[in-house]
């Protein structure tokens, strides 16, 4: 097991090298320091902004420092726009974005697992009609229009027709500044609920049909019908015998939809106000903040890399074939 | 050829299945009015460049023009179908179009002004500066009166507060007038503007007075742009971005995928280093600092920051997958068979075994098609998309201002229009799916 393991790991190195080294050359194509003095710059203004964040050098010595940094998680360089480190401003977005993805993405996999059992229980069925007809029309619909309704409908008309609304349409600046904050439970559900079940509604679409095709093709296999065949009954072969095998397919499932919601919670976070990681790429990027974007991007590009080892390990653990290939 | 492939087993579970060729309908519905708009575009490129001719005043053929996305059709922000909107907003509307001739009664030369004087489509009634006058001061007079109404329904309130629906209707003379009263009379003097408004701007007959109400068939925007014109716009954008990046993404994910297969070796080895670094950027990290790439370059604000970003993101669905299938595909004995006989492997690769791939192709093209159309109102908010003219993703952002303010027009339009391509394609890959994919369970 820890041979295979360290063996993902030692394969993943090289692709995050060039997951780096990609974003390096990308973000350097249009001149940063140009584009974030503008065009009254002096040249030695310039010159100085070019020296102080060291893009002066050769390309290759800036990627080895800053790869150098990565590992060593050191992200002390400062925010050209807010003059903080940007690792401290890293952390403080981490929390908030965390409150939103973490239960999404829990919640999403757990309903849509079992609507995807009930649907392929009742297949063919009209139950499993209605909820797959459902889940096609879900899909129709663009995730921005979920976001804007949904916060017209969970948090402004409330406010405006009953005086009083559960949810928050926006974080204003009342919210409090430590790191917790969007954990304290009421807090949570002003601020975060409503984020999360758009998420989740948005999410449902893909996923219950995706898992009920899982099921549906595991029903087909020869041990369910051996199972059949000895006696027990429909609940326990689709709860034990199917629900076991079906992991490997939902735990990839889960995997794929973080990148997605790591997407989705900078939409979210965008429209809610939530200050999370994706607002403040967004932000870096309206203000040309290069050390911040070159900063969370290859942050985010690493959290991914992450994922996809646990994924594997993940495989390996469900199933132990995976680990002979 | 193609009529072997009609007969096929796959083509033929096709054509039966009654949904899938609703889906194509709606799906040729599209494409035709897209076809109408690229043609029209071309004439007009062809007459801008040759300085010869502009079909711009064409009133069909210049109806869908990018200009026209732009042009203002009526006041802002009114409801479509013709509904009536609440009273205060009328006034607005009607105020704009007193406004307008008003300010070119006022200029220096009236007469040229009013000449001038467009309001969207519509031109000024042919009656003269006097007689305009009269009719814009009649209308004003009913303004001040509907004016002095709400001050009473201001006093009103202020003596019964909250208490007002309490307040038998027709109570006794002398007694402040009755609220709902009041209201009645409001929507009874913007009545009493309508048709002032109407004999200033007369709506035109035959074609053109067809056009206008088609033009505000589905209301307005907040700066009094036609939204039919602009959703239907957007088809053309949608179905441009759909298609250039599903063919180019599922061509290079293909040859890529069936080369790394069909060769091995260190071929597969790049391909294989290529897609699992690619994958592992979160598309939306790719996308954000695609947009930094782009902002203030002179690709910004057209088409290809949008192809760039979707071309370098989707070419890996369909490059696992057509890997996958020619791996499997390749040990097949027909193919045993070929090299047997002599064929060279590219010709083997190409003429044997890319053929039956062929449905993957399409289900991916397809899948990657709905990607792209969704995926372009996402980039459009971030910034990556288009800035002018239309795009469902430009209506769709700037109506969340619109929503808060209870208007729903845009949003709905532009959400309607492209649930109906977008179900389309959905309905047409289930059934390509569950025609060609043998292994695919429904």
């Amino acid at each position: 097991m820890w041979a295979y393991i360290l063996r993902k790991i030692l394969y993943n190195i090289p692709v995050y090298l060039g997951i780096i080294l990609l974003l390096m050359v990308l973000l350097r194509v249009n001149d940063p320091v140009y584009a974030f003095l503008g065009k009254s710059a002096s040249p030695e203004q310039i010159q100085v902004k070019r020296h102080e964040m060291g893009l002066d050098r050769p390309f290759l010595a800036q990627y080895r420092d800053f790869v150098w940094d990565i590992l060593r998680m050191d992200f002390s360089q400062r925010s050209w726009e807010q003059k903080r480190p940007v690792g401290q401003m890293i952390r403080k977005a981490v929390g908030p974005s965390l409150a939103i993805t973490a239960p999404s993405l829990f919640l999403t996999a757990i309903i849509s697992v079992t609507i995807g059992l009930i649907a392929s229980f009742y297949r063919g069925r009209s139950v499993d009609r209605t909820l797959m007809l459902l889940a096609v029309l879900g899909m129709c619909v663009s995730y921005l229009v979920y976001i804007i309704l949904g916060q017209y409908f969970g948090a402004y008309w409330p406010r405006k027709a009953l005086g009083t609304s559960v949810f928050a349409v926006s974080v204003d600046a009342t919210v409090g500044d430590e790191a917790g904050y969007f954990f304290v439970p009421a807090n949570w559900v002003r601020f975060c609920m409503l984020p999360v079940l758009i998420n989740l509604v948005v999410a449902m679409g893909y996923d219950t049909r995706f898992y009920r095709a899982v099921m549906v093709e595991e029903g087909t296999r020869d041990y369910i019908i051996t199972a059949k065949a000895k006696g027990a009954s429909k609940r326990k072969i689709m709860f034990v015998h199917m629900l076991k095998n079906a992991m490997i397919p939902i735990v990839t499932r889960v995997m794929i939809t973080l990148p997605f919601l790591i997407t989705g919670s900078i939409l979210v976070e965008m429209y809610f106000g939530i200050p999370g990681m994706g607002r403040t790429l967004i932000n870096a990027i309206n203000a040309k903040d290069f050390p911040v974007i070159q900063a969370i991007t290859a942050l985010l590009a690493a959290v991914m890399i992450v994922t996809v080892i646990l994924t594997d390990v993940l495989y390996a653990l469900l199933d132990p074939r995976v680990r002979l290939q | 050829m193609i009529r072997r492939v009609l007969r096929s087993r796959g083509v033929r579970k096709l054509r039966q299945n009654r949904w899938a060729m609703l889906a194509l309908g709606v799906i040729g519905l599209y494409v035709v009015v897209a076809l109408f708009m690229l043609a029209t575009d071309a004439v007009e490129g062809i007459g801008q460049r040759t300085g010869g001719f502009t079909i711009k005043d064409r009133p069909v053929l210049g109806m869908l023009l990018v200009d026209k996305t732009l042009d203002r059709v009526g006041p802002n922000s009114v409801p479509g179908f013709f509904l009536r909107d609440r009273p205060e907003r009328r006034l607005e509307h009607h105020q704009a179009y007193l406004d307008a001739v008003e300010r070119a009664l006022n200029a220096k030369d009236p007469e040229a002004a009013l000449a001038e004087l467009r309001f969207g489509s519509l031109r000024p009634a042919d009656l003269g500066p006097d007689k305009l006058r009269e009719l814009v001061d009649e209308g004003w007079a009913l303004f001040d009166e509907v004016d002095e109404i709400y001050e009473q329904i201001d006093e009103a309130e202020g003596q019964s507060p909250g208490g007002d629906q309490a307040t038998a209707p027709g109570a006794g003379e002398g007694e402040a007038p009755n609220i709902a009263d009041l209201d009645a009379a409001v929507s009874d003097k913007i009545d009493q503007i309508e048709p002032i408004v109407r004999a200033l701007f007369p709506i035109p007959d035959g074609l053109d007075g067809f056009l206008y109400r088609l033009k505000m068939l589905l209301g307005t925007d907040r700066q009094g742009r036609s939204i039919l014109i602009r959703t239907v716009y957007s088809i053309k954008i949608a179905l441009e971005v759909g298609f250039v990046t599903a063919l180019l993404a599922v061509l290079v994910g293909s040859i890529l995928g069936a080369a790394g297969a069909y060769f091995g070796g260190w071929v597969d080895h790049v391909v294989i280093w290529l897609f699992s670094t690619f994958s592992s950027i979160p598309s939306l990290v790719l996308l954000t600092v695609l947009a930094f790439m782009f902002t203030g370059s002179r690709f910004d604000g057209t088409l290809i920051p949008l192809y760039t970003a979707f071309s370098l993101t989707f070419w890996i669905g369909p490059c696992r997958v057509i890997r996958g299938e020619v791996l499997k595909v390749k040990e097949l004995e027909y193919v045993q068979a070929a090299t047997s006989i002599g064929f060279g492997r590219v010709y083997i690769l190409l003429r044997h075994i890319l053929p039956n791939t062929a449905y993957l192709m399409f289900i991916n093209f397809s899948l990657l098609f709905i990607g792209a159309v969704k995926g372009e109102v996402i980039l459009t908010f971030l910034g990556l998309g288009l800035k002018n003219g239309a795009s469902w993703g430009i209506m769709i952002s700037q109506s969340a201002s619109e929503v808060i303010e209870g208007r729903f027009w845009q949003i709905s339009a532009a959400t309607a229009f492209m649930f109906g391509l977008v179900l389309a394609f959905n309905t047409l890959t289930d059934a390509l799916q569950d025609a060609f994919d043998p292994k695919h369970v429904s």
